[in-house]
């Protein structure tokens, strides 16, 4: 008799990820035929329209980039946090964080110019996901409090403090007692790239890239490997952990931050309670697909963005959007299925009573 | 005569490999009824490995286990209860959360636990063995103490006729320790069988009958009279000979101190007190060695002088600079180089590649502006690389796929590199076959012929014995005796190992 046993292989096999994630979405696809076919539409129009929607034309490509910018960005947060053995799960509060202090800003600088304005709104973005993160960080550096629960909880109190000024004293009096913040000002808003692309798309590929640059190529980058690698080891080679964790955790929440300080700025009309639509979440998939790589977070980020963009545009076809987030689901899950064989090999083996595994 | 008729236990030439490893090479141990039976033995003795066989957790590839004298192939733990085995391992299995009576039953009950039934059925049970214990209490409340008497009482509410304790007494303060020794006697006296695993000599002698020594995976001393023996007999035992390969070196005069230590006092991992104002001294051009039975402090010495443990007393100074509260990088700054006891995971990091290990002590000096100099970092790394010979892949792939014997050379050779005074080696050969075992222990002595202050700590005594220009002896945290290794016996050594006093 024989069975089949996973043996772990010597080495990663090459190029394993970029097939397991193909893989994913192969097997994604397969389970929205499906599901298609179960609530009674034609899977091929309803693929189709997606892909019409998300990657046909310059216009749909200019959606596509807009919405892979807050995924790119808040993979990146994940991702920075993640090279370290750390999980940021708030990245979805720090993006409503930072999408706030971008509202202050453009409340507060009414008149300046438009440059000035814009950057100081990104800047403040910045800032204001670090904040929300540096509790965390020093929680997690000084006293080793667990940063998931602390990173997850405060998503709440950024949601719950971004509705109470929405219903309190940013209300726009000329809302007819919406609870709706005013419009922002023109000089807010970041300028156009192409069709409906803001510079956003710009900057993001700005930070990633740069950001990839100072991990694999600067002494920090290599300090953050090492502790990354092995906590003991960094400590033996004299890097402190604790300025790491604390400055890893703080920079993560401030490229968080930044993420919806550009989707203010480039994608909204005012700042709601929706300006995030889930990105933050949706970057923890996003870094676990791309290995917590710079590289990969900038393509999973710009495929997530398609899958999401073709799932709101089917909701005309009477398709709910539903099937975009079960699709990603299954991307993740595929792709860590097949993942695993990357890592392992199947091998045949021989039952006999005296094998000795353990 | 036939063992059979009073061994409960017998295992007999236990056979048991891992990729790379035997880890019992033909061990036996026989148990009898209603006796204490210690099995010593060093790391990697291969205790744990015949433990885990004995209580189903491996199976063994040859030999026979025999209970009441008959053959058993245990598949799991469950096999092996059932068969009167319980095991009570180091780290606890205990929810914090439940209360003890929980804890107890936990899994070995098919009706619907009732509380204060079951509590008042766990109460006498643990009356009856003096395991004083209040079953109502949950766990987290409990001391380390405590909670290890509920793993006991697990173990006796299953029936386990055959306990075996895995260094019950590490978790232990020493008036815990003595109160383990009384209830195990009632256990006994009850016509219980007790295994017991210790590093502790004392207490092997204490509180136990019958004692196995075991050594490279096989029993090299089987069922002494603990009665007929003594501990330093028994250290003897366990710190065996390995064949000698490097010559002894021709002394030197030995130069100016470069390693002092002063009263130094520190904590286990466990927070108990470990090194009871321990002091020396090393000087230049020589190698002084540490001698000890494991868990006497040797390991905990060795990371309070490396900065990775703080020092709770007592000083240490490199080159005649104080650096007892300064961090890693300061000492490795005075001129300290470091080879720790685990070398992947703290000396090396298992998942960066061989360049990225190679740079790891002067990395902050490649730089170019703010960037790594990639060429320079190679460069260092392949410099490494030939002057040590370490045998090696793709330097830019990670360092997991090399051998044991040459991630030491690129280890030992990266803290040689920067021109150490001073360099603490932990364990420096353990595990490495014989041509590594050589090249590292030359490279030791070359170091001590540049004028380094080499100080050694190993369980290999014949290693101690060839290597070092002075012996030393650490027990229960504290030098207790140094000898010259050209005129002292191996005895003598082993005595002061077990604590006895001794003067040369």
């Amino acid at each position: 008799m024989t069975r089949l046993v996973l043996v772990r292989r010597e080495q990663v096999l090459k190029g394993g990820q970029p097939l397991a994630f193909l893989i994913g979405l192969v097997f994604a696809m397969l389970i929205g035929v499906v599901l298609l076919l179960i609530s009674g539409h034609d899977p091929l129009a309803i693929y189709g329209r997606m892909v019409e929607a998300s990657l046909g034309s310059p216009r749909a490509w200019s959606i596509t980039l807009n919405r892979a910018v807050p995924l790119g960005l808040a993979g990146l947060a994940v991702a920075v946090a993640g090279s370290m053995g750390l999980w940021n799960i708030g990245a979805e509060g720090q993006i409503l964080a930072g999408a706030m202090m971008a509202a202050w800003v453009a409340r507060l600088g009414e008149g300046w110019a438009s440059p000035l304005l814009i950057t100081a709104m990104l800047v403040a973005a910045v800032v204001g996901g670090a904040l929300l993160a540096s509790g965390p960080a020093v929680a997690r550096a000084q006293i080793g409090v667990n940063e998931i629960i602390t990173t997850l909880m405060l998503n709440e109190v950024a949601l719950r403090l971004l509705q109470w000024l929405i219903h309190g004293s940013w209300k726009d009096p000329e809302s007819h007692g919406f609870p709706l913040a005013p419009m922002l000002p023109d000089e807010a808003r970041l300028p156009g790239l192409f069709e409906r692309a803001h510079w956003g798309v710009v900057i993001a590929l700005g930070v990633i890239a740069l950001f990839g640059l100072v991990a694999s190529r600067t002494s920090w980058g290599y300090e953050l490997r090492v502790a990354g690698s092995s906590g003991a080891t960094a400590r033996y080679a004299g890097i402190s952990l604790k300025r790491k964790i604390t400055t890893v955790l703080i920079l993560s929440g401030g490229i968080a931050g930044l993420a919806g300080g550009i989707e203010l700025s480039g994608n909204a009309d005012r700042i709601t309670e929706g300006i995030s639509a889930g990105y933050g979440f949706a970057g923890i998939i996003v870094a676990a697909l791309a290995l917590l790589r710079p590289s990969g977070v900038a393509a999973v980020a710009l495929l997530f963005g398609a899958v999401q963009v073709g799932g709101l545009s089917i909701q005309t076809m009477g398709v709910s959007s539903s099937v975009s987030t079960i699709l990603q689901a299954f991307i993740l899950f595929g792709a860590i299925g097949a993942g695993v064989f990357s890592r392992y090999a199947v091998r045949r083996v021989k039952n006999d009573k005296t094998d000795n595994q353990s | 005569m036939t063992p059979a008729s009073t061994a409960v236990v017998d295992l007999v030439n236990i056979w048991k490999r891992f990729p790379g490893v035997i880890a019992n090479a033909g061990a036996s141990l026989q148990i009898k009824t209603g006796s204490i039976h210690a099995v010593l033995g060093e790391n990697g003795a291969g205790k744990s490995t015949l433990m885990n066989v004995l209580s189903g957790v491996y199976r063994h590839d040859e030999g026979q286990v025999l209970i009441d004298g008959e053959a058993h192939h245990f598949r799991s733990p469950s096999d092996a209860l059932n068969a009167g085995i319980g095991m009570v391992h180091q780290e606890f299995r205990l929810v914090p959360s439940f209360t003890v009576a929980e804890n107890v039953v936990l899994g070995a009950s098919d009706r619907l636990v009732r509380r204060t039934a079951v509590e008042k059925e766990v109460g006498e049970l643990a009356e009856r063995f003096g395991l004083a214990t209040d079953p109502s209490r949950p766990i987290w409340q409990l001391s380390m103490g405590e909670r290890q008497r509920v793993e006991i009482l697990k173990a006796l509410w299953r029936n386990a006729r055959i306990l075996i304790l895995d260094e019950p007494t590490a978790v232990l303060t020493p008036s815990e320790a003595d109160e383990l020794g009384r209830v195990l006697r009632t256990m006994a006296d009850d016509g219980r069988s007790i295994i017991f695993i210790s590093h502790k000599l004392h207490e092997v002698t204490g509180f136990c009958d019958e004692a196995t020594v075991l050594r490279g995976g096989k029993t090299v001393a089987a069922s002494l009279q603990v009665a007929d023996t003594n501990a330093h007999e028994l250290a003897g035992l366990m710190v065996g000979s390995s064949p000698i390969i490097s010559e002894r070196p021709p002394a030197r005069q030995a130069g100016e101190i470069l390693l002092e230590i002063k009263n130094l006092e520190a904590q286990s991992d466990r927070s108990l007190p470990v090194l009871h104002g321990l002091s020396l001294q090393v000087r230049s051009g020589e190698i002084v060695g540490i001698a000890g039975v494991s868990g006497n402090g040797q390991r905990e010495m060795a990371q309070v002088v490396a900065g990775l443990r703080p020092a709770t007393a007592g000083s240490v100074s490199i080159a005649g600079q104080e650096v007892t509260a300064t961090p890693p990088a300061a000492r490795f700054k005075a001129g300290l180089g470091y080879v720790p006891e685990d070398r992947l995971g703290v000396g090396l990091a298992p998942r960066l590649t061989v360049t990225e290990n190679a740079i790891l002590r002067n990395y902050r000096s490649l730089r170019r502006g703010p960037f790594l100099d990639n060429d320079q970092a190679d460069e260092h790394c392949q410099d490494l690389v030939e002057r040590f010979g370490v045998k090696t892949g793709p330097m830019h792939e990670p360092i997991a796929g090399l051998s044991g014997g040459n991630l030491q050379r690129l280890l030992v050779g990266r803290e040689l590199s920067g021109g150490p005074k001073v360099l603490v080696a932990a364990q420096p050969t353990r595990g490495l076959d014989v041509k590594g075992v050589k090249a590292i222990q030359d490279l030791l002595i070359a170091e001590r012929d540049a004028g380094v202050a080499v100080l050694l700590v190993s369980e290999d005594l014949d290693e101690l014995f060839t290597l070092s220009d002075r012996l030393l002896v650490i027990h229960d945290g504290q030098i207790v005796g140094e000898f010259n290794p050209e005129t002292a016996q191996r005895h003598q050594v082993g005595a002061a190992m077990a604590g006895e006093v001794v003067t040369q």
